[in-house]
């Protein structure tokens, strides 16, 4: 069953309607592309009591950590701001134990997603996981973070992962068609696995295209229509982390969010200007362009490098060949009317 | 007379000289992504560089951002997924990996995780990442430290080296044969393994430092090879090169942000002077 025809949206009606408070939530970027305006939203409508999964969990967790709403993470990277002596609302609130964390390697995490993706209950893992801690900690998944099991052809050991299927998935990328068709291309990383793996499907984009774009390059859809729930038309979406095609990094921006980071009352302040203090992505630039000037921002516009157009061309798209006569038997419309009376295949 | 260098910009040319022609590469976060830009450059350039977030042979024309970083290049030859980028390094296909250490033992087991209690962290510091797998299946890996520590004890083991030594690691059952940490590369020296018992020792100090100096980094009594050469000097092109391709690397963080900020606000200066004219 297909999900509504009409998903297009905004990023406050897709998050009020389909994140609920205690989800477990998935940032479907992998370190760039970062869905920043929908992670935004989720702090401003303030879903609380969230498992959140992220495999890079730098800029996304920092932002929902700092908001107060995660209970649990689950990742392979958090932030460490300013070395030996700076921090991170991560380190803050493991320390005050409001924050619970399970760790695993960036491969650990990612075949929890794949399992998850293609509806299987678990995945092999890499063997030398067992000789590390984070095998041998475990948080609030316990038991049920690794397994060993005899594999059933060679007899050996080996480890598995639980699948896992978050209740939504969050997730940026260059382009899709108001059905919900999205692509993405560049660094792959773990994009596609995050989202396929769960139940319902956020997508924010750069730009909406019209259907035949999708239709000339579906080597760049990651999500399929009938997966996704709400598409979102959001330009500078990923700011202050890149999108390939239109945008650089922004390190100033990006610097400043990092160095507020390393203490509460900074990154506090940070947040009410940038998250809170703006109600959409528009208005968010608009505070960018305000402070840190147009100049800037136009610096981080991506120049273009297309990608050789891959040819979906065939010999013909119609049976009938120039003359309107059926390409391999060589009859016209009324021959065949004609054979099929004369050979006496109608009915009745 | 031979161009000047400091000593960050020689760590870089050093483990740029560990990247040979045709060898399969994954590059961690940092500064190894810099070693195999100038590799690629200057000896290497058949060398194929790979990053774990799927992007296969790649060559650096800025300096990354981070190890998903499409933009540092005019395109690649492989897009594929993180996914499948370990699994290939579980089979095999990796010959070198280069992995940044926070903490490491006299084993070469790496702390990236936690200091201090791990559920009540000293210092949270960021995790595991690729680098537990890579350092487990690569074929070798080398390692680099910048401002870590050698430790007796790790507080949490995030990476395998050679386990307790000896034969430990091999004996596990667990690891590709002859797999684990080479070298350890640091701003002071070379470091390798023994063969035998499988603990680090000096190996090379770089051009002026002494030994001395690097022992009293280390809270054990340091193994010492029996003759210390000195790492070779880098050569003109390697610096000019390095200066070239990423200056922030020659100046270092805290120099570059000095200067990206003053730079920020002289812009910021011109901007009001540009709307008060208006």
């Amino acid at each position: 069953m297909s999900k509504q025809i009409e998903k297009v949206m905004t990023a406050k009606e897709a998050v009020n309607k389909f994140v609920q408070d205690k989800d477990h939530l998935i940032i479907g970027n992998y370190t760039v592309s970062a869905c920043a305006d929908l992670v935004f939203e989720v702090a401003r409508q303030a879903k609380k009591g969230l498992t959140i999964y992220s495999q890079s969990g730098i800029f996304d967790v920092e932002i929902l950590v700092a908001a107060g709403l995660v209970d649990r993470l689950v990742s392979t990277y958090v932030l460490r701001s300013g070395g030996r002596y700076g921090g991170s609302a991560v380190e803050r609130a493991l320390q005050n134990g409001t924050l619970q964390i399970e760790d695993y390697t960036n491969y650990n995490y990612n075949a929890r997603l794949v399992a998850g993706m293609h509806g299987f209950s678990f995945m092999q893992v890499f063997e030398g996981i067992m000789e590390t801690d984070l095998f041998k900690k475990r948080s609030f998944l316990g038991d049920n973070k690794y397994r060993v099991i005899d594999c059933p052809f060679t007899g050996k050991e080996i480890v598995v992962v639980p699948a896992a299927n978050p209740d939504v998935c969050i997730v940026h990328v260059q382009r899709a068609d108001k059905y919900g068709n999205a692509q993405y291309w560049g660094a792959l990383g773990s994009v596609a696995a995050a989202a396929l793996a769960s139940k319902k499907i956020i997508v924010s984009c750069e730009e909406i295209v019209d259907h035949d774009v999708i239709k000339s390059s579906p080597h760049h859809t990651i999500i399929p229509a009938f997966r996704t729930d709400a598409v979102i038309e959001t330009p500078w979406g990923a700011h202050p982390t890149e999108v390939v095609g239109h945008y650089n990094m922004d390190r100033m921006g990006y610097g400043i969010f990092q160095q507020a980071a390393q203490t509460e009352a900074d990154l506090n302040e940070w947040m009410d200007e940038w998250v809170y203090g703006c109600k959409d992505r528009e208005a968010y630039i608009e505070n960018y362009v305000q402070k840190i000037g147009q100049k800037r921002l136009n610096s981080l516009k991506a120049k273009d490098y297309f990608s050789a157009p891959a040819n979906y061309g065939s010999a013909f798209s119609s049976p009938w060949d120039e003359n309107g006569r059926e390409r391999s038997m060589g009859i016209s419309p009324e021959e065949i009317e004609e054979l099929m009376e004369e050979r006496g295949l109608f009915h009745g | 007379m031979a161009k000047k260098y400091s000593l960050n910009e020689l760590l870089i040319i050093a483990v740029a000289r560990e990247i040979h022609d045709y060898e399969n590469v994954i590059l961690g976060v940092g500064l190894p992504t810099t070693a195999g830009a100038l590799a690629k450059a200057l000896h290497a350039p058949q060398a194929n560089l790979m990053m774990e977030s799927g992007i296969i042979d790649f060559e650096p024309l800025v300096q990354l951002n981070n190890i998903a970083d499409a933009m540092c290049c005019r395109g690649f030859s492989c897009a594929t997924d993180l996914f499948s980028t370990f699994t290939m390094t579980y089979q095999g296909f990796v010959d070198v990996c280069f992995l940044g250490v926070a903490q490491i033992d006299k084993f070469g087991n790496l702390n990236t995780t936690a200091t201090g209690e791990y559920n009540n962290p000293k210092l949270r510091l960021p995790g595991a990442g690729g680098a537990s797998d890579f350092i487990s299946y690569a074929k070798r890996t080398v390692l680099t430290m910048r401002g870590g520590e050698f430790v007796n004890k790790l507080d949490y083991l995030t990476s395998p080296g050679y386990l307790d030594g000896g034969d430990s690691r091999e004996k596990s059952g667990r690891f590709p044969k002859g797999s684990g940490p080479s070298k350890l590369i640091t701003q002071k020296g070379i470091f390798k393994f023994d063969e035998t018992t499988k603990e680090l020792y000096l190996s090379r100090v770089h051009p002026g430092i002494k030994v001395t100096e690097v022992k009293k980094d280390v809270p054990w009594e340091l193994k010492i090879a029996d003759s210390v050469v000195e790492t070779a000097p880098p050569s003109d092109n390697e610096i000019a090169f390095i200066r070239k391709f990423a200056p922030s690397e020659s100046l270092g963080k805290a120099l570059m942000v000095e200067l990206a900020t003053a730079q920020f606000l002289k812009e910021t200066e011109e901007r009001k002077k540009s709307y008060t004219i208006e």
